[in-house]
């Protein structure tokens, strides 16, 4: 079935390509896509990009270069909760290669991987910004910072009760 | 301060004053006054502001704009996140008047995509704005209009380079472009385009209201006005600390005012002071250049000694490092976020940071060569002014340095293939003298 965009979301998209001179809507693809990982489920499948490429009017290809181009865009499927780690040196000094290591052994699954009940999914990312509050971790619009195995376990049984 | 991200507060406490006052100067007169701050860069080039302005090419009938460059991605920096969360409207006004005096009716902050929750807050900053009339048509009723919108990147380091910030607000890939034309002259849908960084145009705010002249009478030499230092690493206040650029760095470090020293009784082995691109340095040339001179917090001092003694104020992200930290894997995770964050334009670049990657995790893991350590030299020499855009440079930099500075310890995780699993090399550098090699 082809993917559909919610009244209120095909609003949005109106309002971003309004942000742009006349011709120039291609600018709002980014922020299109960032809504439909949003609305389908936390990545971009095929059909959803081609359904975008034809919301801007653009080749189909103009979209998947830049959703493959771009860290944020999921190209695979991922679970209800993603959970981005930061690994990069300042994360590091602070303790992050435990932390990562510790999610894995407390989920049960690699770098990558979802877990069986499709709540969890773990990623790497590199550098977030949050260099002075490390180690931290990106879940969907918010940081998680100062990082600890505590914190850690608290926060993956907050998602779960959120799940059930 | 209680409420200063909303609009009622940070007006009562003097906020839009500049715009006031720039709406009734004529915009070349705000352009001299920026120039006459001596304000730079504040992204990590450290270009003159002012100059920046003036080289903006203005064709009859063609648009022109300004773009915010907020990707902040550089490892060890989180300045311009702190200023937008906390104080959005300062960029806001500072916008404004940078949009009057460069002419942009429509201007961009082009923010990384990862910041989601800051851009809710400076859409509701530019909303309370143009409601109180500061944007919108004819601000002020000064016959100026100006729309402010905010572009969500999408997880790219590049986009922090101007041309591919711009391929990004364009809806594209962020690949560099091949410069010239320069962004002043052919920038955002080919039109004349400046790309300021989110503290520069917060800055340009009190040079308005002080005047240009007053604004430079802060700092020191070239270094003139105050600077903004995220500090991170192994310290015990992790933070973001506004300096004047008279400081020295091992008051910026000890002091309890700002980092704090370092925790746990450990001691300082190094520190990347502006961002992860910028050469690492031991204690020992840290804080003392090779002049023996104390070395401050300011771009003529931190680059004193070029970089075979010195390093550079780049974008402010000071990263420490105790002497419980290792070089060599430092450096590793430096070179991996490089590889993952190459557009694989140049050949130099996508090829080489990724062998860079791979033989410093070979050392780091006990099983590198002595050859390792000359092959990696070989590399980042080859990457380094060979490609489009300046990542390329920013791969080889933080290699070199490490090289330059702590071959010693790369060495010993090559001869000692199993202990550097078991425990890291610690301090031993910081107690030699100061060392370099011909290479440099």
């Amino acid at each position: 079935m082809m993917p559909q965009f919610s009244e209120d979301s095909i609003k949005k998209v109106h309002e971003m390509m309004s942000h742009y001179p006349p011709g120039k809507h291609k600018s709002a693809l980014l922020g299109v896509l960032h809504l439909a990982q949003e609305e389908f489920g936390g990545w971009l499948d095929v059909p959803v990009m081609d359904y975008v490429a034809g919301l801007l009017k653009i080749e189909p290809i103009e979209v998947y270069e830049v959703a493959s181009f771009y860290s944020m865009y999921n190209l695979k499927p991922v679970g209800k909760y993603l959970f981005e780690v930061c690994q990069t040196g300042p994360c590091m000094l602070n303790g992050s290669d435990d932390i990562i290591a510790y999610i894995k052994e407390k989920l049960g699954i690699g770098v990558g991987e979802t877990t069986a009940d499709g709540l969890f999914t773990l990623k790497t990312v590199e550098c977030l910004g949050a260099c002075g509050y490390a180690p931290m971790m990106q879940q969907g619009k918010h940081y998680r910072e100062h990082l600890t195995k505590e914190k850690v376990d608290a926060i993956i049984a907050e998602y779960r009760a959120k799940a059930n | 301060m209680e409420g200063i991200r909303y609009f009622d507060t940070y007006r009562r406490e003097g906020g839009y004053r500049s715009v006031e006052k720039a709406l009734k100067m004529a915009p070349a007169d705000i352009v001299e006054e920026v120039k006459k701050s001596g304000l730079r860069g504040r992204g990590g080039a450290g270009f003159p502001t002012g100059m920046k302005w003036s080289f903006l090419a203005k064709p009859e009938g063609v648009p022109r704009y300004l773009v915010c460059n907020a990707d902040e991605s550089e490892p060890g920096t989180f300045k311009d996140r702190y200023l937008m969360e906390f104080i959005p409207h300062i960029l806001i006004e500072g916008m404004i008047v940078a949009s009057f005096a460069l002419g942009s009716n429509v201007s961009y902050i082009y923010i990384r995509g990862e910041y989601a929750w800051i851009v809710d807050i400076l859409e509701q900053a530019i909303a309370e704005a143009k409601q109180k009339g500061f944007l919108g048509k004819n601000i002020l009723g000064s016959g100026f209009d100006c729309e402010i919108y905010v572009h969500r990147g999408a997880g790219a380091y590049i986009c922090g380079e101007e041309t591919a910030l711009l391929e990004s607000l364009e809806g594209k890939r962020g690949n560099p472009r091949i410069k010239p034309p320069f962004p002043a002259v052919k920038g955002l849908y080919d039109c004349p385009t400046v790309v300021n960084n989110v503290e520069t145009l917060a800055a340009v705010v009190p040079i308005i209201n002080e005047g240009g002249e007053e604004y430079a009478k802060i700092g020191v030499g070239k270094s003139t006005g105050t600077k903004l230092i995220s500090a991170c690493g192994n310290i015990n206040k992790p933070g973001v600390y506004e300096i004047d650029m008279t400081i020295s760095v091992e008051e910026f470090i000890y002091s309890d005012e700002y980092c704090g020293g370092i925790p746990k009784g450990r001691k300082l082995k190094a520190c990347i002071p502006g961002g992860s691109s910028v050469p690492i340095l031991p204690a020992n040339l840290l804080l003392t250049t090779a002049k023996g001179e104390k070395r401050i917090m300011n771009y003529e001092s931190l680059s004193d000694g070029g970089f075979a003694t010195g390093t550079m104020m780049g974008s402010g992200g000071f990263i420490v490092l105790d002497d419980s930290q290792c070089v060599v894997r430092h450096t590793y995770t430096l070179a991996r976020f490089y590889r993952h964050e190459s557009c694989g334009q140049c050949s130099p670049c996508r090829e080489g940071t990724g062998w860079m990657e791979k033989i410093l995790l070979n050392i780091e893991n006990g099983k590198g060569k002595m050859s390792d350590i000359d092959l990696l030299w070989d590399i980042q020499r080859k990457i380094e002014g060979n490609t489009i855009c300046p990542l390329g440079d920013a791969a080889a930099w933080p290699v070199a340095a490490a090289i330059r500075h702590f071959r010693d310890e790369f060495e010993w995780h090559v001869k000692n293939p199993e202990e550097c699993l078991k425990t890291n090399y610690g301090l031993a550098h910081y107690a030699d003298p100061i060392h370099v090699p011909v290479s440099a």
